[in-house]
């Protein structure tokens, strides 16, 4: 395509060890889209503000669409994909969003499920506040944030009454 | 024949949508997601100018790059149009120029000028990048408000940039009414360029098959039969040779209602090309040419008697059109001043309303297109109510039509019946309890603080019965194991119309809901339909679905009762189970009854034929069916930084009975969103040169989860005349929250004397108006 | 949205990193976590023949409390990593609370110390935090190691200091111990945007209750982020309780000359909105540094 060389790479993505030769300019997104053929990360703006490509990079919400391929290289990677149970079991987050109509189009979604599952991995226990701030990092048109705030109080409020279980 | 809404099972019901667990797990279809074998990728080189004229094109250095398919300028594309009209419109109706690329001139910024097809994207832009256009700028009209009169033309053949106008009665008709009226009050409300901008970009993939004739293609649309039917004209290939497929689209709000542009272009150019050809627009190019909305400006006017009656009104209403409409504004922009007087009761007026060009990005549809009607109309009778030293709410209350006047007409002829604005008005002033707010306020004040109230009460047309939209088709086919498919045309951008389809299935054939499924969104295998928009699906799938599933319900009866050898009238057939009280318990399930109708046809009786599969189409016999809702926001404004926080938000609307009620509420509440989105913070901003100055995500703003309060939504239930009384709910949303948040803002800063004539509200603008006021007031003491 | 082909190089160390860049010279950029590079490169608003990824620099990442009284932060820490130190919290208070403000969370997870500072946006937050504590920032080329303070390091819109094969390694954060108080305010149109307007405020209160140190920074209202020098040294030995905020906001703000004035705001509203951060900053600051 270029007279620039191609890097080797190895991720782990959603478990599954990826190698590949990508051109550097590759952004993670298009890395996990096309070449893994994971099309769950969506594009919405490649600039960095939707946040419908949020993904998992060693744990941590990242936009997919400001990393490029190589820079991922010996990470762990997980993708929208990578969160329902291997029976396709919704997660936690997953099962609150249908539950409260947290999503329409289902564009934006992806990226939200998994930047609140990064969110509540790291504040288990937010306050509604948080939650709203939390969310600024992700755009939706079609809910208007309604069912997205109710999904996520009820899936802090889920995880929070399995991880208070036992004595006191 | 067709069951009523009180034997419903699952309509009604907060049923889970049917979309989500595909939509969760990331295994959703959008069109980008769809890969072909050999698949080729498009980027468009679009002009960095409002205007000029094109001199030449040099595309050598661009096709020879290494993964370069072709490069395309108007002359190899722009030959190949056979016919390029919508259905919506017709052959024969005025239309705007609408070429597939620019031919000669280039008419705003991001006119696409060539199309470079490469291996991938990320070639298809270093190629753009290599193509030399020679421009020789010619001056732009970019403000469409001074256009009328610029003796420069978008268009050369269209001298003055008119493009049509349309109007009522002759506004000198009106002049002895104002003229001896106690009160006139008049204002015009400059609405700022603003847009649909669903999360998913326009896309498309076509492929042709040139032995066959045949086009495929996947499209992210509102419409996949209207996709094929301007395909099919397009290329002068016969319709059925047309197939398009659209799984998931990612939100659509109008835009996504018909083909432009660079759909043309793609459909043109995949007929020149070994394999298919994708073009997936970026968000720069969606925000530079995917079009505009809402650009508009009227002179409203009111008569008031004494006593605060409206006895006229006048609304002189002028849009913007921009380069290249989608589709010509004319037809559907004189909804606005149709629509001007609202849920009041107005003797008499007229509207006059001017569409016209500018060397700006094309007009197209953005839910509840004629929404300039409530922002003329909302904003006025605030002004009105501020100048006649009455509450606003009074003012209102003196005007508006309630439940016991219908049915009526507005002073255009719109025939209104089946609504209740009168009572959605007080259902949300009392869920506020306006006149606690009312003390709050005055505390408030009283410390500095300024909170503000507006309310937002709107009529809509759902449901209109255009030739294109006035019917819709479904096919239920109960498979062998009992199974339920049901076919309709689709085009869901986020409506839930999966679910809401699959609800009224299972309840009109008395099936149980989990052994319902939908296929919708594919030409080859559903019934034509106009697709979604216009507030239409509820309303009509509902007619198609009960029509065909009542000649489907009608057979598993008569086969029941031959088998139970009981009469069909004592059948009950209830959640996929045929039962008789004479048969002693003894009953049939779908699947046996559907055994029966396909492997012992020998054991049917007579004169019911083989199979379960039934098609109907439901014609409305309705010019539109009316929803109805009044929107309430309250907010406070910092009047050192301008900054505008809405405080509690809502909405009281009538419906009618709701399908689904997590899906109305959905679309409530998206809508309304969009609507503070424009009041206060979305504006697809040009310089004076006719540079668009909001071409990312960091300037055009998108209200995010912070700026968006929590919406109340109460319901008045008043069943239109059409199938299960439902009425459409897609577009209020829209229409109502933007005037809203404009009269609490305005509320908010009235002890400032601040007149808004200017949209967005941004902070900044609240703060240039609060200087404004000052300013004034300086003058006049 | 893709950006133009570039080369990609990865060293391991820091000598490797700023060898490259003196070779490759001004074809070549260095990336940290790119959440401000990569939209310019996606956007093709910048191009680079080669970029120089600093992510295998294990020596720039860390926080570390110092024997001179600073704490030292790795260039290429994360900003998440800055949020979710308990050191910082405890020990530079106003970066702790400067970096909530920075994009959003999933930016944070990527966007490191040393990028912002180098990135050098006039609005952007850890500019003027560093400015406001008068932090020293460290830096590496192939002709050595040296330390630039703040105030030389920041030299205009998106320029610094910084010479085109140098690296930012670290930034030395002095601890201000004492009756301090801390505040930074900004105005920004939706959370997470680039503030219109903001300001930062540093200071500490004597045994009398009397500021003996005092730093006011500015933020989107210049080229770069801006300290209000003239006003923090009149107000050196005063009552901070008994100071005339307005006075104090009139002087910190007046006699700007390069405010910015785009879509989202004029020049003259931008500097009405520093005005009020700059007075909801000194408030807070002052409450802290006499009330805690």
């Amino acid at each position: 395509m270029t007279d620039v060389d191609t890097v080797d790479i190895h991720v782990r993505v959603n478990g599954t060890s990826r190698r590949a030769s990508v051109p550097p300019r590759l952004t993670l997104a298009d890395f996990l889209r096309v070449n893994c053929g994971l099309t769950g990360t969506h594009l919405g703006c490649e600039h960095g503000v939707c946040g419908a490509c949020t993904v998992l990079l060693d744990g941590e919400a990242v936009r997919a669409c400001l990393v490029f391929a190589v820079q991922a290289h010996d990470a762990e990677v997980t993708t929208v994909e990578g969160l329902a149970g291997p029976d396709g079991e919704l997660s936690t987050v997953q099962a609150a969003f249908r539950e409260h109509h947290g999503l329409q189009c289902g564009f934006c979604t992806p990226g939200f499920v998994v930047s609140v599952t990064a969110f509540l991995a790291e504040n288990p226990k937010p306050t509604d506040e948080e939650i709203r701030e939390a969310l600024t990092g992700n755009l939706c048109r079609c809910t208007g944030y309604q069912g997205i705030v109710n999904a996520v109080r009820a899936a802090a409020d889920t995880a929070g009454t399995t991880v208070t279980e036992g004595p006191a | 024949m067709t069951r009523t809404v009180g034997d419903a099972t699952y309509v009604g019901t907060r049923t889970l949508r049917v979309e989500d667990l595909r939509l969760l797990t990331g295994t959703g279809t959008y069109v980008d997601d769809v890969i072909r074998p050999g698949m080729l990728h498009a980027c468009f080189v679009r002009s960095p100018m409002a205007r000029a004229r094109i001199l030449g094109i040099d595309v050598s250095e661009a096709s020879q790059l290494d993964g370069v398919h072709a490069v395309f300028v108007a002359q190899d594309l722009n030959p190949g149009v056979r016919e390029q009209w919508y259905t919506l419109n017709g052959p024969d109706d005025p239309d705007t120029p609408r070429p597939p690329l620019a031919e000669g001139e280039v008419r705003f910024v991001g006119d696409p000028v060539a199309m470079v097809v490469a291996d991938d994207r990320y070639i298809a832009e270093d190629a753009a990048e290599l193509v030399v256009v020679d421009y020789d700028p010619l001056p732009p009209v970019v403000d469409y408000a001074t256009a009328l009169d610029s003796t420069e033309s978008v268009h050369a053949d269209r001298p003055g940039n008119l493009v049509g106008q349309l109007g009522g009665r002759p506004m000198a008709d009106l002049e002895p009414v104002f003229e001896n009226a106690p009160h006139v009050v008049s204002q015009t409300v400059y609405q700022q360029s603003h847009g649909p901008v669903p999360m998913e970009t326009r896309g498309i993939v076509a492929e042709w098959a040139a032995a066959g004739g045949e086009m495929t293609i996947w499209a992210a649309t509102q419409s996949p039969h209207e996709v094929r039917s301007f395909c099919a004209r397009l290329l002068g290939i016969a319709e059925h040779r047309v197939r398009v497929v659209m799984r998931d689209t990612g939100g659509g709000f109008g835009q996504k209602v018909l083909p432009q542009r660079e759909d043309m272009c793609v459909m043109l150019a995949a007929t020149k090309l070994p394999a298919a050809l994708k073009w997936i627009e970026d968000r720069q190019e969606h925000l530079l040419a995917a079009g505009q909305a809402r650009h508009e400006h009227g002179e409203a006017r009111m008569a008031f008697d004494d006593d605060g009656r409206i006895l006229a009104a006048t609304l002189d209403h002028v849009q913007d059109a921009g380069a290249y409409p989608t589709p010509s504004p004319v037809q559907s922009g004189v909804a606005v001043g149709m629509l001007f007087p609202g849920p009041y009761r107005i003797p008499e007026g007229t509207f006059s309303s001017r569409f016209v060009f500018s060397n700006t990005s094309g007009r197209v549809a953005y839910r509840g297109p004629w929404q300039y009607e409530s922002m003329a109309r909302e904003t006025l009778l605030d002004t009105a109510a501020r100048q006649l030293c009455l509450d606003p709410v009074e003012l209102r209350r003196r005007n508006m039509l309630s439940r016991d006047e219908l049915p009526t007409a507005n002073f255009n002829g719109m025939p209104y019946d089946h609504i209740s604005p009168r009572e959605t008005f007080e259902q949300a002033l009392k869920m506020l309890d306006y006149e606690a707010f009312r003390r709050e306020q005055a505390r408030a004040r009283e410390q500095g603080r300024y909170l503000g109230v507006g309310t937002c009460t709107y009529v809509e047309p759902t449901a209109g019965a255009t030739p294109f939209h006035a019917t819709e088709g479904a096919t239920i086919r109960i498979e062998p194991s009992g199974k339920v498919n049901v076919y309709v045309a689709g085009g869901s951008c986020g409506n839930s119309l999966e679910t809401t389809v699959v609800q009224l299935t299972a309840d009109a054939l008395g099936a149980a809901i989990e052994d319902v499924s939908t296929v919708q969104g594919d030409t080859a295998v559903t019934p034509y339909g106009a697709g979604t928009g216009g507030s239409r699906s509820g309303p009509m799938t509902a007619g198609a679905i009960a029509r065909t599933a009542g000649e489907l319900r009608e057979r598993i009866l008569a086969i029941a009762a031959h088998k139970l050898e009981v009469p069909a009238e004592e059948v009950e057939f209830i959640r996929g189970r045929a039962t008789s009280k004479r048969s002693g318990g003894a009953g049939l399930t779908l699947a046996e009854i559907a055994d029966i109708a396909y492997y012992q046809v020998h054991a049917l009786p007579p004169g019911v034929p083989a199979g379960l599969e039934a098609s109907g189409r439901y014609h409305t016999p309705h010019l539109m069916i009316w929803a109805n809702a009044t929107h309430v926001c309250t907010c406070e404004v910092d009047v050192v930084t301008g900054e505008v926080t809405l405080l509690r938000y809502i909405v009281s609307e009538d419906c009618g009975p709701m399908i689904n009620p997590s899906v109305v509420e959905g679309q409530i509440f998206g809508g309304t969103v969009q609507g503070i989105g424009g009041a206060l913070y979305e504006h697809l901003a040009y310089d004076e040169d006719g540079n668009p100055v909001s071409t990312t995500f960091m300037d055009y703003l998108l209200p995010t989860a912070t700026e968006v309060p929590v919406i109340e939504v109460g319901h008045v239930e008043t069943p239109s005349p059409g199938p299960g009384g439902y009425k459409g709910v897609g577009e209020g949303g829209a229409i109502g929250s933007a005037p809203a948040v404009v009269n609490a803002v305005a509320d908010a800063l009235a002890p400032f004397g601040v007149r808004i004539s200017r949209l967005p509200l941004t902070p900044s603008s609240i703060v240039g108006l609060l200087e404004e006021a000052r300013a004034r007031q300086a003058v006049t003491r | 949205m893709k950006p133009a082909p570039f080369t990609y190089h990865a060293p391991a160390g820091g000598d490797e990193a700023v060898g490259l860049l003196a070779e490759l010279g001004e074809e070549a950029k260095a990336i940290a976590g790119g959440q401000s590079l990569v939209p310019m490169l996606a956007l093709r608003l910048a191009a680079f023949g080669h970029l120089v990824d600093l992510r295998r620099l294990d020596e720039l990442r860390g926080i570390e409390r110092r024997g001179d009284g600073t704490v030292w932060i790795g260039a290429g820490t994360t900003q998440a990593t800055v949020q979710r130190s308990d050191e910082v919290r405890a020990a530079v208070p106003l970066l702790a609370r400067a970096t909530p403000l920075i994009g959003h969370f999933q930016i944070r997870s990527r966007g490191t110390v040393g990028g912002s500072l180098a990135h050098a946006d006039s609005a952007a937050e850890y500019p003027a935090v560093a400015l406001t504590l008068d932090a020293e920032l460290e830096a590496l080329s192939p002709r050595g190691r040296r330390t630039i303070p703040a105030e030389r390091f920041l030299t205009g819109m998106w320029s610094t200091a910084l010479a085109e094969d140098e690296l930012l390694t670290g930034v030395n954060f002095p601890v201000w111990k004492g009756r301090c108080g801390f505040a930074v305010e900004e105005f920004a149109r939706r959370s997470g945007d680039f503030a219109i307007a903001g300001a930062t405020v540093a200071l500490r209160v004597d045994g009398d209750g009397r500021l003996d140190r005092c730093a006011i920074g500015l933020f989107g209202l210049g080229a770069t982020a801006i300290r209000a020098r003239g006003t923090e040294a009149a107000l050196i030995g005063s009552d901070p309780a008994e100071a005339d905020a307005e006075e104090i906001v009139r002087s910190a703000t007046e006699g700007l000359d390069s405010v910015p004035s785009d879509l989202h705001g004029s020049a003259p509203y931008r500097t009405r909105v520093g005005a009020a951060m700059v007075t909801r900053a000194w408030r807070r600051a002052v409450q802290e540094a006499l009330h805690g």
